[in-house]
């Protein structure tokens, strides 16, 4: 079986899911939304008080679950880490602030994509966009820096935090925050988001499936391979909605679940969505399922991404479905003039570095 | 296709796309790929090269002071994957 075929149908599993995750009860084209997930987990560890959108998202576990025990069985584990690990931070806190204002994480806005949201094209445009900016940070020299191997202790951090969250989700302590009303109170029940979740894990752990990898590869190396993945959640997601959700289905801009028709800051929330993927080198969920195999700088990136939702909702940058917010465009400005400065920062001094390497070797 | 094939991984993946550049300007075969599955579980660039011609490219490394990662020879999985095979029955 050839490669693409395999991608598609790891990528397919994702998108049926994702159907089936909404027809049970989550948000609209929300069947799967890491930042909307995360931001969810944020308020309802009170990280945040916008009351509609509480809930610990048995999903975000499941990824967890499922990437962790994968990788132990696969040995794929590996504890990992030092690789500009406060930078990841502020990436990922930009990420989850960009996806907030577009409202969803590129994998959403591909879910989105295959319900008939329209601006979600205006979204992928803007995703595009980032990546294609980061590329040229890629091409003149730009990199993190390599991760060395840590106490083998630190990898198990982020399966332990999801453990704690499945506990508090169980029992429900009285300062843990649950929706009663909005997006946060729209849920499929726990048990079948855990399991599903579990597989979703699982699937990307093994297929390495990344929005943004995708559409890197295939516009740096021409390499379609993790586009295929892509393709497979977009084709199976629509065909999946078209006979599950069929009530929900509708094409155009207007009235579409958790969206709004901000074109312009559409297009530049995902522009900084895209830029912050490249530069980490995986969006969202697949710094989810590296945090989850002992990448602890993924963890860390993690943390920035659940403190920049909090930020979101406490700073009033999130978007509503009435528009983005004056606040959340000068953050959005912020994120990528911020973004843009870091990376020439990062490849000027890789650059010094490199050129005094070089005089060392002369001189020897 | 063959049983295997070789690929070079990167620490940066502007030391991969100079490295492609340097070995078509040698008349190399070379093509950018993601890392294969089997070295890794990350989602970087490397080089699919032909093995034969291993001792050459590293030397031309070398000379002009690319920075490689590792070199792989990697076998092409022959659909031992228990998941996909239940996928097929």
């Amino acid at each position: 079986m050839g490669g693409k075929r395999k991608m598609f149908i790891y990528g397919g599993i994702i998108g049926l899911i994702a159907a089936i995750l909404m027809k049970m009860g989550n948000p609209g084209n929300m069947g799967i939304c890491v930042a909307c997930f995360y931001r969810d987990i944020a308020g309802a560890v009170g990280l945040h008080r916008a009351e509609v959108v509480q809930y610990i998202r048995p999903e975000i576990i499941g990824f967890i679950f499922g990437a962790f025990i994968i990788s132990i069985v696969k040995r794929d584990f590996k504890s990992r880490g030092g690789s500009s690990t406060l930078i990841r931070f502020f990436l990922g806190f930009f990420l989850v602030i960009g996806a907030l204002v577009f409202l969803g994480c590129p994998l959403r806005m591909i879910l989105r994509l295959a319900n008939g949201d329209l601006n979600a094209i205006i979204g992928l445009v803007g995703y595009l966009v980032g990546i294609f900016i980061g590329i040229q940070f890629l091409k003149k020299g730009y990199t993190l820096g390599r991760s060395i191997e840590q106490n083998k202790i630190s990898g198990y951090i982020v399966p332990t935090m999801a453990v704690v969250l499945l506990i508090f989700l169980v029992i429900k302590p009285a300062f843990i925050f649950f929706s009663t009303e909005g997006p946060g109170s729209m849920k499929a029940p726990v048990i079948l988001s855990l399991v599903l979740g579990m597989v979703v894990g699982a699937v990307l752990q093994r297929s390495r499936i990344c929005t943004a990898g995708g559409f890197r590869d295939a516009m740096l190396i021409k390499d379609y391979h993790f586009l295929w993945g892509i393709i497979g959640i977009f084709i199976v997601n629509l065909i999946a909605n078209l006979i599950l959700n069929f009530d929900s289905f509708h094409i155009g801009f207007a009235d579409q679940p958790v969206a709004h028709s901000n074109h312009l800051w559409n297009f530049l929330s995902m522009t900084l969505a895209g830029l912050c993927s490249v530069l980490l080198g995986g969006c969202p969920v697949r710094q989810t399922i590296l945090a989850s195999e002992g990448d602890t700088d993924a963890g860390v990136t993690i943390l920035g991404v659940i403190v920049g939702a909090a930020f979101s909702h406490n700073f009033d940058l999130a978007s509503s479905p009435k528009g983005a917010t004056p606040n959340g465009k000068i953050a959005v400005i912020i994120g990528i003039v911020f973004v843009l400065i870091l990376a020439y920062g990062i490849i000027k001094n890789n650059n010094k570095i490199k050129s005094q390497n070089k005089e060392v070797i002369k001189n020897a | 296709m063959e049983d295997f094939y070789c690929v070079i991984t990167f620490h940066v993946t502007q030391h991969a796309l100079i490295f492609e550049k340097t070995l078509i300007d040698k008349g190399l075969d070379v093509k950018l790929m993601p890392v294969p599955r089997q070295v890794s579980s990350s989602c970087g660039t490397a080089a699919k090269v032909s093995c034969n011609k291993k001792s050459e490219i590293i030397q031309l490394c070398k000379d002009k002071n690319i920075p490689v990662d590792s070199f792989h020879r990697v076998e092409n999985p022959k659909g031992n994957n228990w998941f996909l095979k239940h996928l097929k029955k």
